[in-house]
């Protein structure tokens, strides 16, 4: 190909990247494209022009209208997920028996009994890596979700989750009352044997739900909770946790 | 898995949030719209011209995102130049159905960009965080015969046979004028960048 044709075929990339090529030459300069390494650099070159291109308009503020009618129809189909997702796990149960409802519901951690959320017997799995398993079925890895209802009379309806992904982790509560003034939510962890704080403090919305990260899971056996001054505490102030999460590790 | 908080959303990095999406997560996606419907409509309104058509097309393309949100590869780009991207080929799909043409988009950089060193893509990235004054600055440094076609390209959605009878130009002096114009905004980015 001469240097003046190869010019012409520079011209169709500028009109490629900008959308703006002949639909009947698109698919012949598509085949050009696969082969011609100086066209290639000449579209990542000017790809960033391209991309810039929607920053140059004139702001326009949108309507909160808008936003309103677009969350309530994203609302809709979260909901709509849910049920499907519910009812998914509502057959899986009954498809997988009681064994591992048997195993958790026997167990006791301190003073307080727990027992899964109805619903919720089944472990699930978080995906990483595209691999999960089921504690207490045989599996084994480090990636999993335990979720538990706290049963104690004081604490009834607080519901547990404790998600791990890797070396992080969450610990997700729901149900929760508001807390006095000057108290702060404060998780720990067991491990090997040792209590240790968790940095991030954390409280209840309005809604009764508190999430905190962990950021280090390894080796955990065990998350807890305290209702702790605000400021958080370097050992646990109260008797004992409201909630215990025991892993499987 | 439970929804993420607003809180913690807000932290995370527009390719954090697009998992959470994925999902189905609505606080996660009340974020991502904070972020990008501005700029969004912005883009939609400067195609398009009428405020309710703009509504609609954001309408639709956000929910189509928040349909596929979990298809988003970061290794193809920003989520933002991603986002902005799905609302023009959306506003300039309506703007030829509008017209009663077919939609004719050419515009596919993903198999081109997919292998991008990933310098470049830092660059890219950086680009998109210029502040769209600078932006709208090299664009407007263009001589405005050179603006003219880009935007009629880029804005408008017509090819540079369409520009050439539009503006009763030769052919050949099209082509020339958007690789000059696209050309000198690009050397404008990467200088702002030095």
């Amino acid at each position: 190909m001469s240097a003046n044709d190869h010019d012409q075929r520079l011209e169709e990339a500028v009109a490629f990247a900008l959308g703006s090529l002949d639909p009947d030459q698109v698919d012949d300069f598509k085949d050009h494209l696969k082969t011609c390494k100086r066209c290639q650099e000449e579209l990542r070159w000017l790809a960033p022009a391209v991309r810039a291109l929607p920053e140059a308009v004139e702001p326009q503020a949108p309507p909160p209208a808008l936003k309103a009618r677009l969350m309530a129809e994203v609302r809709a189909d979260a909901e709509a997920e849910q049920r499907r997702v519910k009812a998914e796990k509502r057959q899986e149960r009954a498809a997988t028996g009681g064994s591992f409802s048997a195993w958790l519901g026997g167990l006791r951690v301190g003073s307080l009994t727990w027992k899964p959320i109805a619903g919720l017997a089944l472990v699930i799995l978080v995906v990483a890596g595209g691999i999960g398993y089921a504690v207490g079925t045989g599996g084994s890895g480090n990636d999993h979700t335990h979720t538990w209802e706290l049963k104690a009379e004081e604490n009834a309806g607080i519901a547990a989750t404790v998600v791990r992904e890797g070396e992080k982790g969450e610990i997700h509560l729901a149900g929760l009352k508001q807390l006095p003034k000057g108290k702060v939510l404060e998780a720990w962890v067991e491990r090997e044997g040792k209590v240790e704080p968790v940095p991030a403090l954390f409280a209840p919305d309005k809604a009764g739900n508190a999430s905190t990260t962990i950021e280090n899971m390894k080796d955990v056996s065990i998350v807890m909770v305290t209702r702790e001054p605000e400021g958080g505490s370097k050992t646990p102030t109260e008797k004992e946790p409201f909630v215990q999460v025991p892993l499987e590790t | 898995m439970p929804p993420v908080r607003r809180d913690k959303a807000e932290r995370l990095a527009d390719e954090e949030l697009m998992p959470w999406i994925g999902r189905k997560d609505p606080e996660a996606f009340e974020v991502f719209y904070d972020r990008h419907g501005g700029a969004a409509f912005s883009l939609a309104y400067r195609i398009l011209g009428e405020r309710s058509a703009a509504e609609d097309c954001i309408q639709e393309a956000f929910i189509s995102i928040w349909r596929s949100g979990g298809k988003f590869d970061p290794t193809r780009g920003s989520v933002r130049s991603w986002t902005l991207s799905i609302v023009r080929n959306r506003a300039i799909d309506a703007l030829r159905s509008k017209a009663g043409k077919a939609p004719k988009l050419t515009f596919d950089d993903d198999e081109i960009l997919a292998a991008r060193p990933a310098e470049e893509r830092t660059e890219d990235e950086a680009i998109m965080h210029e502040t769209a004054t600078e932006v709208r600055g090299a664009l407007t440094k263009l001589p405005g015969e050179q603006s003219k076609v880009i935007e009629l390209a880029y804005f408008g959605g017509f090819s540079q046979s369409e520009i050439s009878r539009m503006l009763n130009l030769p052919l050949g002096t099209v082509k020339g004028r958007m690789r000059l114009g696209l050309e000198k905004i690009r050397g404008e980015l990467a200088e702002g960048l030095a």
